[in-house]
């Protein structure tokens, strides 16, 4: 390369530029950075790492709560998850965990946009009540909204009174879509929240194009609204779904998992092996499905985050 | 002049920080002297209400400090209900430093703890023991492993029917009623039936919802009084299937699918155990396969609820066994054990002695709804008039009642049969082979097909 003279009349040789150092848009490395990463990253290895290793562990041994395997326990290899690839009820669990979650991301986001719409439209004073009221059951304890909704959905509470049957028992009857409902209204007023603040950032030109364009209130909805949303309504599905994979206390109130086990989804399957029937290493193996599915929604939760603030 | 202040500040500083240390050094040694024995216990769920279970630890432990002042008694109160008890006091047992020396527990875990390595042998203590002589053989044996006793009971609970005396006049069945067949019990229900709307004809325990306790209240004391009373086979394997099994699911369904028993509301609510207590003394229940608590819990003293006119409202009759007449229970109880690392085990040992005391066994058994274990105690006017006449004859039941199972493995077990009479409730339309298919593939999925029995 032949060396270049400015306009000053001073001269840049090139050989002497590194440009790969000088450049400011591309990601730099210095290994002074190690240094004052090192006790973050002694944080991470020391209070998520090792737990979560030593949890995925104990799912290969036999370890046991009581018994002669709670004092002299091991590695036993695959055998669990031998027992785990043949085991009816964690099948028949993950089947109802898979209903309670699909129903409760739909429930939630059919309901909450719904909600958001609606207040958008109204008058301040209805939009400050029942924004509240939504949000105060979001923010409800798990146990508060079981309790509420095991209340009011047995024989002679409010829904059989509503309907003029108060000796229906729809909890006993219904047991998984009823603890579905009442995830729904417990998650609603998030999402209500979050597709009302984007609900608000679509610019009102667009909307009012599409009127003069004599647009349908579908076709708006179908070719703006949606599209606008979808990156809301993607970051609602993935955290709904993972508060709903994780979701024991609410269950456990309402019906600890049965009748039967009509509503054993994997929390409580984990629990019940782990802490009832004494299998503290199966639990955990089911704890670690548990985990790697929740690690699922998490990187796709990151990717679709990342992707957005690009 | 600042910095002399400071440096007279610092010296102040340490030469308080010096006399602290020794201080703390010297009172600590004081405390080291003085042994400590740490006891946990449930501070809710064994006892009617948490005061009095702190009533009676502090009654025991003011009894042991009068003959032991050294002894520092340091109480666990573990609360919660049956389920968190038993996870805590695991959890416990399982670090040497968090072990307690002397633990009440219940009878179902003892073998558990025991094959853990958790408990130590109390033979050596109880040859000696009056009090244990005096228990019976069913109750000695409740904590006997391989020939090695690893705990005492201080408590029991058995099971017979209890009814309501005014309703069956009014259905006219004669009281005092005895019934000599299982048949017997549907025919009194179906005759409350019909003469009496509105009320729930039995109570009779199903579903998985009050799990071990809903079984001991319930289908167990059926099986028990069968042809084939085994739950467990001496070579420790869960039995699944049996024509006693068979027999009582059969009674189950016969209940059900006459319309005669409790709602699902009522049956699957984790506190189903206790809810005819409420429902007897509302009049809205004729009959419940109940337990010795009743009685008590119907006293001013307990309240839950006070129920005055009960004594002349509700009767008690043997359940009879399967083949007619005799007399059918479950039992299960609370037990005192002392930790195998306990550094003194005498010393734990002292301590069960006290709470064995006539006086602390009565006010348990009052207290908490038991039957006290030691015989004399059964006739004292201290037992038996705090819930006359239930607890006179929830007593003279103790003796022909049948243990429940202690094996980590029996609380599979109570899930499927838990699973298998709940289906009789959720759809009356339920046949027995039905039911049992349930619990036999339940329990054989989660244990394997070497740890289940089928009897013939």
């Amino acid at each position: 390369m032949k060396a270049s003279t400015l306009v000053d009349g001073s001269v840049i040789d090139p050989s002497t530029i590194d440009l790969w150092r000088t450049r400011k848009d591309k990601e730099r490395f210095q290994w002074s950075s190690l240094a004052l990463l090192t006790p973050a990253f002694a944080l991470l290895i020391i209070l998520f790492l090792i737990p979560v290793g030593y949890a995925a562990y104990l799912g290969f041994t036999n370890l046991t709560l009581v018994g002669p395997t709670a004092v002299k326990w091991g590695y036993t290899g695959m055998a669990n998850l031998h027992r785990l690839n043949s085991d009816t009820e964690f099948r028949s669990s993950l089947v109802l965990s898979a209903f309670f979650v699909v129903g409760s991301i739909v429930g939630v986001l059919i309901f909450g946009y719904w909600l958001a719409s609606l207040l958008m439209r109204s008058t301040p004073w209805v939009r400050v009540v029942v924004g509240g009221v939504v949000v105060i059951a979001w923010m409800m304890p798990a146990i508060t909204a079981g309790m509420t909704w095991y209340a009011s959905t047995t024989a002679g509470g409010t829904f059989a009174t509503l309907t003029g049957l108060s000796n229906s028992d729809f909890l006993g009857s219904y047991p998984l879509l009823v603890v579905t409902i009442a995830n729904i209204w417990s998650q609603t007023g998030f999402a209500m929240l979050v597709f009302g603040a984007a609900l608000r950032n679509i610019p009102s030109e667009i909307l009012e194009a599409a009127d003069v364009e004599n647009a349908s209130r579908f076709q708006r909805f179908r070719l703006i609204v949606l599209p606008m949303l979808r990156p809301t309504m993607t970051a609602i599905v993935l955290l709904v779904a993972l508060l709903s994979l994780a979701n024991f206390s609410l269950i456990y109130v309402m019906t600890q998992g049965g009748p039967g086990n009509a509503t054993n989804i994997l929390p409580l399957y984990s629990y019940q092996q782990a802490f009832q029937f004494n299998n503290l290493a199966y639990g955990a193996l089911i704890g670690n499905v548990m985990v790697v599915i929740a690690a699922i929604f998490g990187v796709l939760y990151v990717r679709v985050a990342t992707r957005r603030s690009r | 002049m600042k910095y002399k202040g400071l440096s007279k500040l610092i010296t102040m500083g340490a030469t308080l920080a010096l006399v602290g240390v020794t201080a703390g050094g010297v009172l600590s040694a004081n405390a080291s002297s003085k042994e400590t024995l740490t006891v946990a216990y449930p501070s809710v769920y064994a006892f009617d209400t948490g005061p009095l279970a702190t009533q009676w630890w502090n009654q025991v432990k003011a009894g042991f400090n009068k003959e032991y002042p050294n002894v520092t008694v340091q109480y666990i109160p573990i609360p919660g209900s049956y389920q968190d008890v038993v996870n805590k006091l695991s959890l416990l047992y399982r670090s040497s430093s968090t072990a307690p020396d002397v633990a009440e527990m219940p009878s179902a875990q003892i073998g558990l703890w025991s094959s853990s390595d958790y408990l130590a042998p109390m033979n050596k203590f109880l040859g000696t023991s009056a009090w244990f002589k005096e228990f019976p053989k069913v109750i000695q044996g409740e904590g006997e492993f391989n020939g090695k006793i690893y705990a005492v009971n201080v408590g029991e609970n058995d099971s017979a029917l209890m009814y309501n005396m005014k309703m069956f006049k009014k259905a006219g069945i004669p009281v005092p009623w005895k019934p000599k067949t299982w048949q017997d019990i549907v025919t009194a229900a179906a005759k409350i039936k019909k003469a009496l709307p509105g009320v729930t004809p039995l109570w009779l325990n199903a579903g998985t919802g009050s799990g071990a306790n809903g079984l001991l209240q319930g289908i167990n004391n059926f099986i028990v009084g069968s042809s084939t009373p085994t739950i467990q086979t001496s070579s420790g394997k869960m039995v699944v299937s049996s024509p006693g099994i068979k027999a009582a699911l059969g009674f189950y369904q016969q209940v059900y699918s006459k319309g005669l028993g409790a709602s699902e509301t009522a049956l699957f609510s984790p506190s189903a155990v206790t809810a005819p207590l409420a429902l007897f003394q509302t009049g809205k229940l004729a009959i419940a396969v109940g337990s010795n608590y009743y009685g008590g819990n119907w006293t001013q003293f307990i309240s839950a609820p006070h129920w005055p006119q009960a004594v002349q409202t509700m009767g008690v009759a043997n359940l009879p066994t399967e083949a007619g007449g005799g007399l059918a229970s479950t039992l299960a109880g609370w037990d005192l054990a002392i930790s195998s690392h306990a550094p003194d085990a005498q010393m734990a040992y002292n301590f069960i002695n006290v709470a064995q005391d006539p006086t602390n066994l009565i006010d348990a058994a009052n207290w908490a709804g038991w039957v006290p274990p030691v015989k004399s105690d059964w006739a004292l006017p201290a037992y038996t008039n705090f819930a006359p006449p239930y607890n006179a004859d929830f007593a003279k039941i103790l003796p022909y009642s049948t243990e429940t199972p202690t094996s980590a493995n029996y609380s599979v077990w109570v899930q499927g049969m838990g699973e298998a009479t709940g289906m009789f409730v959720q759809n009356p339309k339920t046949t027995v082979s039905q039911a049992l298919s349930t619990m036999v593939n339940y329990v054989t999925q989660q244990l394997g097909n070497n740890a289940v029995a089928t009897l013939k």
